[in-house]
């Protein structure tokens, strides 16, 4: 599902921001990435969404080797991505419902499945009863349920959500990875970028350490034999 | 593209002019002034044309020919002058014909050529019209190499005033129009930047979502294309209410000794298709051509 192979990225100002980063994440899985501020978690997440190209190294996602992407296939492979964001990145002019259904309209699909699938993924984040209010008239962590619910509405197999629960009080950033369990329980793979140790060390999940711009943990044969 | 993904981009972009109304506003005001600016340089320049048109219909050069010529010589003169090119009217006037014109001419003081009429104080000539102003010089030297027309009496000053006029309202034209296009096209430029730094939130999460370049961009052609179909027709408007109460001032008040051209002024209705017509073609193309531009600089997708 997710492949870095060997991969490094050096910014043109010569901050080098990964280095000879290696590390898989099967289909199913439900990955933390963990670090501190400025260990290279957001350069990571970068890379996974194509926002950036890595300087050496491969990435495979989803199928599709990134490195040989060109521009005008960049919209389908975001099309097979859901994502999620620290800052929510929602549209204040747009209600719930229209922020969600944004994505499918983006991606043109008809509005007969449109009316359709919105209910359903807003139903499935517990907001069925908030469809016509406007973010600025949600808590933080309703916001966050809306965000996941628009990376979610298509259908994606593979979430990536960025400092979900940078946002959002303590007590709710349990609930949104809650959440992302029971959506992890329905088949979607989920790559949870943080930096709350804490958050983490509450679930029992695969947990990859990246730290001055390389990996230096993966519990991944831990959990394994635990299991 | 799906029909209703279609639907959706147009009413993006008609929203997207009233979320922005008051840059939209803004951009319309201008593209309205040089819409009527370009417009009004239209009429004037069609109205001058006319004029000079007029004006040259006025004009007309007199080929004097010798005096004492025989008959052979007069018929061979007459079929010389017929093939000379850019002459739309011949007509032969004797000398006797002549005094009688002069005479008339004179009104009261005709009494001093009286008892000449019959005399040969004047020479045959030709009073001919000219087709194109701008070739007098080549028409009168085709003439004067005709061999028994001694004089020529043509308008080379007139001419001259008149082809100067002419380029010198064509330049302005040109130059008038091609700084007022550039102008439109950094206005609708504006305008598409500023829409792009507002919708800068929802752009970022149509890239993140997987949106095509085209889909992104789409609203933006709409919204340049409105604007620019906005301001053709209120400028269009305009221009005609304007210039039907300039056509009423001149006819109410003879302004300034216009009666004489003034029935060679346009009618608004004659030129209205074709003015609207530029009008809208100029300012779809302004509009669709500043944002594809502008889209392309502010817009990375």
């Amino acid at each position: 599902m997710i492949e870095f192979s060997n991969v490094s990225k050096t910014y043109e100002n010569g901050t080098v921001a990964l280095r000879n980063v290696n590390f898989k994440v099967e289909k199913g899985e439900f990955v933390f990435i963990v670090g501190a501020s400025g260990a290279g978690k957001s350069t990571l997440t970068k890379l996974m969404l194509k926002e950036e190209d890595p300087t050496s190294g491969e990435i495979y996602i989803n199928d599709f080797k990134l490195n040989k992407l060109k521009h005008r296939q960049i919209p389908n492979f975001r099309r097979s991505l859901g994502v999620v964001f620290q800052d929510f990145r929602l549209i204040p002019g747009m209600t719930v419902y229209d922020n969600v259904a944004f994505v499918l309209r983006v991606t043109q699909v008809s509005g007969k499945d449109i009316r359709k699938r919105v209910p359903y993924v807003l139903d499935l984040v517990g907001l069925q009863n908030k469809l016509r209010e406007y973010p600025e008239h949600l808590s933080g962590g309703e916001q966050q349920r809306v965000a996941l619910a628009r990376a979610l509405v298509h259908n994606p197999s593979l979430l990536i959500a960025d400092e979900p629960t940078g946002n959002i009080d303590p007590e709710l950033s349990y609930e949104i990875v809650d959440l992302l369990n029971e959506i992890n329980k329905m088949g979607t793979t989920i790559v949870m970028v943080t930096h709350e140790h804490d958050l983490v060390s509450k679930f029992n999940r695969r947990v990859v350490t990246i730290d001055n711009g390389s990996i230096v943990a993966d519990n991944r044969r831990r959990l394994q034999y635990a299991r | 593209m799906r029909g209703s993904s279609f639907g959706y981009l147009l009413k993006e972009g008609f929203k997207s002019i009233y979320k922005n109304r008051v840059m939209s506003f803004a951009a319309i005001g201008v593209l309205v002034a040089c819409m009527l600016l370009i417009a009004s340089s239209m009429l004037f320049s069609i109205n001058v044309t006319g004029i000079l048109g007029y004006v040259e219909q006025q004009n007309e050069v007199v080929a004097f020919l010798e005096m004492d010529l025989s008959t052979e010589s007069k018929e061979k003169i007459d079929k010389e002058v017929k093939k000379v090119d850019n002459i739309s009217k011949f007509d032969f006037v004797s000398g006797k014909d002549g005094v009688l014109e002069w005479m008339d001419s004179l009104g009261d003081d005709s009494v001093y050529l009286e008892g000449l009429e019959d005399e040969d104080i004047l020479p045959d000539s030709y009073r001919l019209k000219i087709i194109d102003i701008a070739k007098l010089h080549e028409t009168v030297s085709s003439l004067e190499k005709i061999k028994g027309i001694e004089k020529i009496v043509a308008p080379i000053d007139v001419a001259t005033t008149l082809m100067n006029i002419r380029s010198a309202i064509y330049c302005a034209g040109v130059f008038i129009v091609t700084i007022l296009l550039a102008v439109s096209i950094v206005i609708i430029g504006n305008t598409i930047k500023i829409t792009v730094f507002n919708q800068r939130k929802e752009i970022n999460i149509m890239k993140m979502v997987g949106a095509t370049d085209m889909f992104i961009r789409f609203p933006f052609f709409i919204e340049g294309c409105l604007l620019g179909i906005i301001s053709a027709t209120i400028s269009f408007f305009l221009v005609w209410g304007g210039y039907e109460l300039a056509i009423n001032w001149i006819t109410v008040n003879n302004a300034m000794s216009f009666h004489s051209f003034a029935n060679n002024l346009v009618e608004f209705k004659t030129v209205a298709l074709p003015m609207y017509l530029s009008l809208l073609a100029g300012g779809t193309l302004v509009g669709v051509g500043g944002s594809m531009i502008f889209v392309r600089k502010y817009l990375r997708v």
